[in-house]
């Protein structure tokens, strides 16, 4: 078989053709950055000093991407469409093994670009991870299955108020409608402006402090203290940002939920004195003469299955948490379906002791169980005779 | 000298399902693979719809017992990469390999029937867990302390059934990997220098050496798992002097040239592909070669990629190599394009699918860079966006050019040739199903939805992308039946192949369809990287270049 | 060295590898080292690459405690003891494992199955010692819960302990098959391939000797 000498001259309009095809594709992906749907390709407003950093490197990378993405589908796609075969080619096309000049060119220009990614991705790494020796705030926020504590340090390094709370406004007898400034409505509070510095630990498996809007994520890794440091911008004074574990931890991992609550300087001030006023006063005497019961949680455990308590008058669990401290428990009391919530009660950290009062309740069966372990041996049966 | 080297040649022909219980000759193995590992591939996909049914909508509806759900997506990447992808591509190499460089067959054939036999059971020991009290619900990484013992973290016998399986598995792919690479430096015919063997060989040979020198790191992290689980051991004990990220560091010694195990070879079939439907040769064939050794070597120091946001490893460096390994990655690619390039492309469907893994591996390619630049991982990591990434490598990458594969070589191992309109059903379905469910995922993650949650809230403004990519994945199952059809049928009434059905460059095509026991008769001259399209059309264009 | 053996080989198509490593499998590629060597020496890659990973959480554990042996185990692991005499017997059984193959390869059968036989006992002996090391140690209060210390240290030895017993076994079928008069000068592929296992094995007791009793 012979072989000619050069592809067989095609009518110009194949070319058109080809070129049109990848003309087409090319306003698809146009109209797609440019209406509406765009905007999804983009992560979220970033609202941390450290986040538009990570932002800015996004963008870049980006435009990159979709210079390479449309340069290189465009070059498939029309070579596809433009060299196929058709009837009557039998002779073979030029036999081309290779050029090592463009091997050349297209080793380097890569090779280029990804330094130029590599060397603007390091530069923002410096300042993402950065961390500064006196950070205005202190956090030291504690991941257990499957609940996040909060702990607000002094500068010293001591605890001066702890916030242990599902997501902001997740309800709760204190919380009965959110209020930025109400500590126990949840979340984590930060005053924008400020450099807040997080130290991370958990007492079990490993998790992860995510928050969508910081465009930034730490794993919580125990026996290992991680810690980096962010500032609210300060236009986001009164926002609430949503956060979550994102590193597998459990069947619970993905009610693993927080808030981060930014406020003002001066609500920032007003709050954390409330919590720490809140952490300082003495829980109110249980009523006399109520039925005092005992519960001890260990190993994620009750240590009783079965309680029972007359109808239709206070009681009181006296509940010691063994666990160590980071697993947090409650004694919340739902129907006997486990799942209609009767009495919902506010965690108890490990190692503390909690002195829960509940109102009398008419005779029947509940549940007894934590809401935060929702786990056979966390789940009793409470029977009000 | 060895005196059974006069024994009679007659042994080997055994009746019927016996002779296929008991064969050690390579293409009959390769094909037991091709079918054991694509019965997996059902399985794993069945767990992924009922992942993708539950997350369809916010709430739950599919899963009552949550930890299920943990099991399902656990087992159902389990199940995709250490029984579908990795033997799946094996048992292609094992099929090609020998026929690709005119040996009889594998180097080991005894062992290379252990290897395979190695594989359903240990599929069936990983799925045994479902019955022994729940399967492994630590995900496909397994990382302790979540895996180990504890009252919330894997306290059933799943875990430990996890463990043996994969250590299992991971045997049967060192002994395949040796076997593969004392083929290819053994047994290669007259004339079959190391650069005249076709690509596919060459990306086996590189696969061979991961698999040899990377599995066994992951049989090291697991079996100290298993020593931390059940005898008392404190490798991965954060409470008791271990270490939880030292686990990290040795999976992902192994994880990391894992991913290359797995697309390794299906970039090799594409090459094998593209040429013979292009008419042309690969454009540079050395390059190539370089690239893929390459990218095997700069695999084993990326492995901390997965771990930017440990807090543990030192990331400019691995940012720095994870960035470099995109430069062979694009030689290769640009040496795809250009065998395209002023060819005369016969839209069949392996070239459809091979073009279908240029255009979305490509995909998998770009929105891999986003997570090398470390801060931008910050944000990424563990969210869809990562689920997005691998699938466009491993499913847009490796599962189409699988199906690139299984759609050329069919006429070889069967004498018939699958229907090209059922084939083409095939594709567009796949195709769009495909896109339809992982390109919605990226924007979920930069959404901020995380991997592995059973739920999310209706208000987070995840919903509707949720409900594309539930959509999509019933697509791509629904596209799995023409397929299943086409060879159903064509087995059966398929047109008949003959030796040489697409004008083939590579020694396979000069043997029958199928081929006989011990392979070929007789080899043409092996002078180049295609010695049947040599003894086709002469020794043309080579004066250009060697 | 078994260039020569392919010159029947066309013929041996039906008995690919009989057993381990006794047949050449038709082949086209001439010369070099055969492929039962070949293959075992990418066994002992793979098994290399299997006790670096241990040895990374061996040193990863030990970096991070201190000090190291933990009070309650100081001097426990000391190199001037039995341990000291098993480490000898495995060395000394290395030099007769290549006193085999020298032997086999003057065609030497005797020479051989002694030799062998020695290598053999040697392991056995060495196993034996092991165990009872273990027993002392055991009596001492030394286990594998007995944190980072006890797990690293028994992990260890007890892959390498479980190493040798499977290279006991290779040598046992050597033995047997030598005394059946299966290997001569041209024809000991096999004999090869166990001796590098163990050569791999004894390697493998000094460097963990080193590491866990010296440094």
């Amino acid at each position: 078989m012979r072989l000619s000498s050069s592809p067989r001259k095609r009518p110009a309009s194949e070319a058109l053709v080809a070129g049109g095809v990848v003309v087409v594709l090319l306003a698809i992906v146009a109209a797609v950055f440019l209406s509406g749907q765009g905007a999804t390709l983009y992560p979220p407003n970033p609202v941390t000093e450290q986040g538009h950093d990570i932002k800015r490197l996004y963008d870049i990378t980006f435009a990159i991407a979709v210079a390479i993405f449309i340069a290189v589908e465009g070059l498939i796609v029309w070579s596809i469409v433009r060299y196929r075969r058709r009837p009557g080619d039998d002779e073979l096309p030029p036999q081309t093994h290779g050029n090592n000049l463009v091997e050349v060119i297209w080793t380097l220009i890569p090779t280029v670009i990804v330094l130029y990614l590599f060397a603007i991705s390091w530069q923002s790494l410096n300042t993402v991870d950065a961390l500064s020796s006196d950070p205005d705030i202190r956090v030291h926020a504690v991941a257990g299955q499957f609940i996040w504590t909060f702990e607000y340090l002094d500068q010293a390094g001591n605890v001066v108020a702890t916030q242990q709370a599902p997501a902001y406004g997740a309800g709760g007898p204190d919380c009965p409608t959110p209020a930025m400034t109400n500590p126990a409505c949840g979340g984590m509070a930060v005053p924008v402006d400020r450099s807040v510095q997080v130290t991370l630990d958990s007492p079990d498996v490993i998790h992860a402090f995510y928050v969508p809007r910081f465009l930034f994520k730490r794993d919580v890794v125990p026996g290992q203290t991680n810690r980096f440091e962010f500032t609210v911008d300060a236009a986001e004074a009164g926002q609430v940002f949503g956060g979550q574990c994102a590193e597998l931890c459990g069947t619970g991992h993905r009610t693993m939920l927080f808030s981060v609550v930014a406020l003002s300087g001066s609500d920032y001030d007003t709050w954390l004195a409330a919590l720490v006023e809140r952490a300082n006063a003495t829980p109110p005497p249980p009523p006399s003469g109520a039925t005092t019961l005992q519960l001890t949680a260990k190993d994620i455990a009750f240590d009783k299955r079965e309680l029972s308590v007359p109808a239709n008058a206070s009681f009181v669990i006296d509940f010691v948490n063994a666990d160590p401290a980071g697993v947090a428990h409650d004694v919340d009391i739902r129907q006997s379906d486990g799942k209609t919530v009767v009495v919902d009660q506010q965690t108890a950290d490990g190692g503390k002791q909690s002195q829960y009062t509940y109102e009398g309740l008419p005779a029947g069966t509940y549940t007894f169980i934590c809401s935060i372990h929702p786990v056979p041996a966390m789940t009793g049966t409470l029977t009000v005779q | 000298m060895a005196t059974h080297a006069l024994a009679p040649a007659a042994v080997t022909y055994r009746p019927g399902l016996y002779a296929w219980l008991t064969t050690t000759d390579h293409k009959k193995i390769g094909i037991m693979y091709l079918i054991n590992s694509f019965l997996f591939f059902l399985i794993g996909g069945l767990f992924a719809l009922a992942v993708r049914a539950e997350l369809a909508v916010p709430g739950l509806q599919v899963f009552t017992n949550e930890n299920v759900y943990n099991e399902s997506f656990s087992i159902h990447a389990t199940v995709m990469i250490f029984l579908f992808i990795i033997p799946i591509l094996a048992g292609l190499g094992n099929y090609t390999v020998p026929l690709m460089i005119g040996a009889p067959d594998m180097a080991f054939p005894r062992i290379n029937a252990l290897s395979f036999w190695m594989l359903p059971l240990g599929g069936i020991l990983l799925l045994s867990g479902f019955l022994a009290g729940g399967a492994a619900a630590a995900g496909w990484t397994s990382y302790p302390p979540l895996s180990s013992i504890g009252p919330l973290a894997s306290p059933g016998a799943g875990q430990d059934l996890w463990i043996v399986s994969l250590v299992l598995i991971g045997t049967s792919s060192i002994l395949g990997g040796i076997n593969f690479l004392v083929t290819i430096f053994k047994m290669r015919a007259p004339g079959m220098t190391l650069f005249r063997m076709p690509i596919m060989v060459w990306t086996m040979l590189v696969t061979s050496v991961l698999v040899v020198m990377a599995t066994p790191v992951i049989t090291s992290a697991l079996v100290m798992l298993f020593i931390d689980r059940n005898l008392g051991g404190h490798f991965y004990d954060p409470f008791a002097g271990g270490n939880a990220v030292l686990y990290q560091n040795i999976f992902w010694f192994y994880s990391h040239p894992a991913v290359y195990v797995m697309v390794l070879p299906a970039m090799g079939v594409i090459s094998e592909v593209l040429p013979v439907f292009s008419r042309k040769p690969l454009f540079g064939y050395k390059a190539f070669i370089f690239a893929t050794a390459a990218i095997g070597a700069l695999g084993f120091s990326v492995w901390a990629h997965h771990m930017f946001t440990t807090g543990a490893v030192f990331l400019p460096f691995f940012s720095l190599i994870t960035f470099l390994i995109a430069v062979p990655t694009g030689v290769k690619m640009f040496n795809w394009v250009f065998t395209l390039f002023r060819g005369q492309i016969s839209l069949s469907t392996p070239l459809i699918f091979a073009v279908g893994f240029l255009t979305m591996f490509l995909i998998g390619g770009i929105n891999g860079a986003f997570s090398a630049a470390v801060p931008v991982d910050f944000a990424l990591h563990d969210t869809y966006w990562v689920v997005a990434h691998l699938h466009y490598v491993l499913f847009g990458g490796s599962v189409f050019g699988l199906f690139a594969g299984i759609y050329y070589w069919f006429p070889k191992m069967t004498g018939r040739l699958l229907s090209e309109g059922f084939g083409k059903v095939h594709f567009v379905l796949m195709f769009i199903g495909f896109n339809l469910t992982f390109f919605p995922m990226h924007m979920l993650g930069l959404a901020g939805m995380p991997r592995r949650i059973a739920d999310y809230a209706s208000g987070a403004g995840w919903n509707d992308w949720n409900l594309a990519a539930s959509i999509g994945g019933f697509l791509i199952g629904v596209s799995m039946l023409p397929f299943l059809w086409n060879i159903f049928v064509s087995l059966r009434t398929g047109r008949i192949a003959g030796d040489d059905p697409w004008e083939g460059n590579t020694l396979e095509w000069a043997t029958t369809s199928p081929p006989p026991p011990y392979n070929f008769d007789r080899l043409p001259e092996i002078r180049s990287e295609r010695p049947v399209f040599d003894a086709r059309h002469g020794l043309i264009g080579h004066a250009a270049k060697d | 060295m078994t260039a020569d053996s392919h010159a029947l080989a066309p013929l041996d198509q039906t008995g690919l590898v009989a057993s381990v490593g006794s047949a050449v499998p038709v082949g086209h590629v001439r010369g070099g080292i055969s492929n039962p060597v070949l293959g075992m020496l990418l066994f002992i890659t793979s098994e290399v690459m299997f006790f670096a990973g241990l040895f990374a959480a061996y040193f990863a554990t030990r970096a991070q405690n201190r000090p190291w042996p933990p009070a309650e185990f100081d001097g426990i692991l000391n190199p001037l003891s039995l341990i000291l005499v098993a480490t000898v017997i495995l060395i000394t059984s290395s030099f007769t494992c290549q006193f085999a193959i020298w032997s086999i390869q003057r065609g030497d059968r005797r020479g051989f199955i002694r030799n062998i036989s020695v290598t053999f006992v040697l392991g056995i002996v060495f196993l034996l010692l092991q165990a009872y090391d273990y027993s002392l140690l055991f009596g001492e209060g030394m286990s594998m819960g007995s944190g980072p210390f006890g797990t690293t240290y028994f992990t260890l030895t007890g892959f390498h302990g479980a190493h040798v017993f499977g290279g006991v076994l290779m040598l046992g079928v050597i033995l047997y098959r030598g005394m059946l008069g299966q290997f001569s000068a041209r024809h000991h592929d096999a004999v090869e391939a166990v001796s590098l296992y163990w050569h791999f094995v004894d390697v493998v007791w000094i460097l963990l000797f080193s590491v866990l009793y010296l440094l």
